[in-house]
């Protein structure tokens, strides 16, 4: 007896996959290239920015806010580190430059200026085994990040360049636990950013 | 057909190296990867688009930095129905660090105790000076980080050593490797 004749499957390109020339097939990869291109340096111009917007809603100009510590639902960026609490300041340079005051109390403690897009232009940790005060004056112009490691006690006549009139400044104070967190608190609502003449 | 796949290609390249980044712009540690130039204003246009786009502000890598783990050291998914535990004992160098779990989405995990992350100065450490912390959907004994109420978790590892950052921007090896983040058991 004869087998059952078994059908014979073949995968078949689409014929007009035979009409498509090399021409076509790199002039495609040249535009994909583009398009990947123009979305990449797109996004963050036209995304400008999802953080500095949602935050831009709460905070007022020039005046430094303490945020209550993140909790479920109440996170003001996504994943920030959370045993912390934060005072943040949107900077509004467009008329005056602005005087900000900060205590870096322990270390973890950290100040730092960031554009609208989020570029960190200036950062300063605190030092172990001191206060590190920083009294500095922030203007309009710069276009480089500046990080102090060492930065000791800055004078008032220290001025950081910023490289856009808006931003923003935060100041995180890591919790050591609950016992601290009014200390902490404390130490963070005496921190200021206030407008000066220029 | 020519259109499309140059625009497919195009978008879908580009959000997928925005999105989950490469070796142009991210390094992995183990499980961990970090941006290396996140937060810098001179970082390359793929980790610009990507802070941008998932509304982050982190601190100039310069200075710190933020590594991101999905899975675990095996390459599972980390997700509640496991308990997992890391063991921090390599981070001496660190200034501060801290450890913390989020949904996939970057948002805290609702948990009774509260408890959304544990640092170098609220954990609490072996007479060795090693840290572990357990991972668990339940309550376990030490250093308990719940991760009930969401089915992905992504942890976040934030070292704020200047030392570590230039050598991780600058493509050499870390002095000591990042905390293996090992599967315990699964319900």
């Amino acid at each position: 007896m004869m087998p059952p004749e078994r059908e014979v499957f073949a995968l078949k390109a689409p014929r007009w996959l035979g009409e498509v020339g090399w021409r076509t097939i790199a002039g495609a990869a040249l535009l994909g290239g583009i398009i990947h291109i123009c979305a990449t340096l797109v996004v963050p111009v036209v995304g400008s920015s999802v953080a500095f917007a949602r935050l831009s809603e709460v905070l007022p100009a020039n005046r430094m806010v303490v945020l209550a510590p993140p909790s479920p639902g109440k996170e003001p960026l996504p994943f920030l580190p959370p045993d912390s609490l934060y005072a943040l300041c949107r900077f509004d340079l467009s008329v005056d430059s602005l005087r900000v005051n900060v205590l870096l109390a322990h270390l973890g403690w950290a100040l730092s200026m960031h554009t609208p897009q989020g570029d960190n232009f200036y950062v300063m940790p605190a030092q172990p085994e001191e206060h590190s005060e920083v009294s500095l004056t922030l203007g309009p112009g710069g276009d480089k990040l500046e990080f102090n490691p060492s930065p000791g006690r800055l004078g008032a006549d220290s001025i950081i360049a910023a490289p856009s009139n808006e931003g923003l400044i935060i100041v995180r104070a890591p919790l050591k636990g609950l016992a601290w967190r009014a200390e902490s608190e404390a130490v963070l609502r005496r921190a200021s950013c206030s407008p000066v003449k220029r | 057909v020519f259109g499309t796949v140059a625009l497919g290609g195009g978008l879908a390249s580009a959000w997928y190296m925005i999105e989950a980044g490469s070796v142009l712009s991210t390094r992995s540690f183990g499980a961990w990867t970090t941006w290396t130039a996140a937060g810098r204003p001179d970082a390359d246009p793929y980790t610009r688009a990507h802070m941008v786009r998932n509304g982050l502000m982190p601190l100039a890598s310069t200075l710190e930095l933020s590594f991101r783990a999905r899975t675990d050291s095996r390459g599972g998914k980390i997700n509640a129905g496991c308990d997992y535990a890391i063991v921090m004992e390599s981070l001496d160098s660190a200034a501060w660090w801290s450890l913390a779990a989020f949904d996939v989405r970057g948002r805290l995990i609702p948990n009774a105790a509260e408890r959304y992350a544990f640092t170098s100065d609220t954990v609490m450490r072996e007479p060795d000076g090693r840290a572990i912390i357990t991972l668990a959907r339940d309550a376990r004994p030490g250093n308990w980080l719940p991760i009930g109420g969401s089915s992905r978790i992504t942890l976040i590892l934030t070292l704020q050593d200047a030392t570590a950052a230039a050598a991780v921007y600058e493509g050499a090896q870390m002095a000591k490797p990042l905390p293996a983040i090992e599967r315990m058991s699964c319900r």
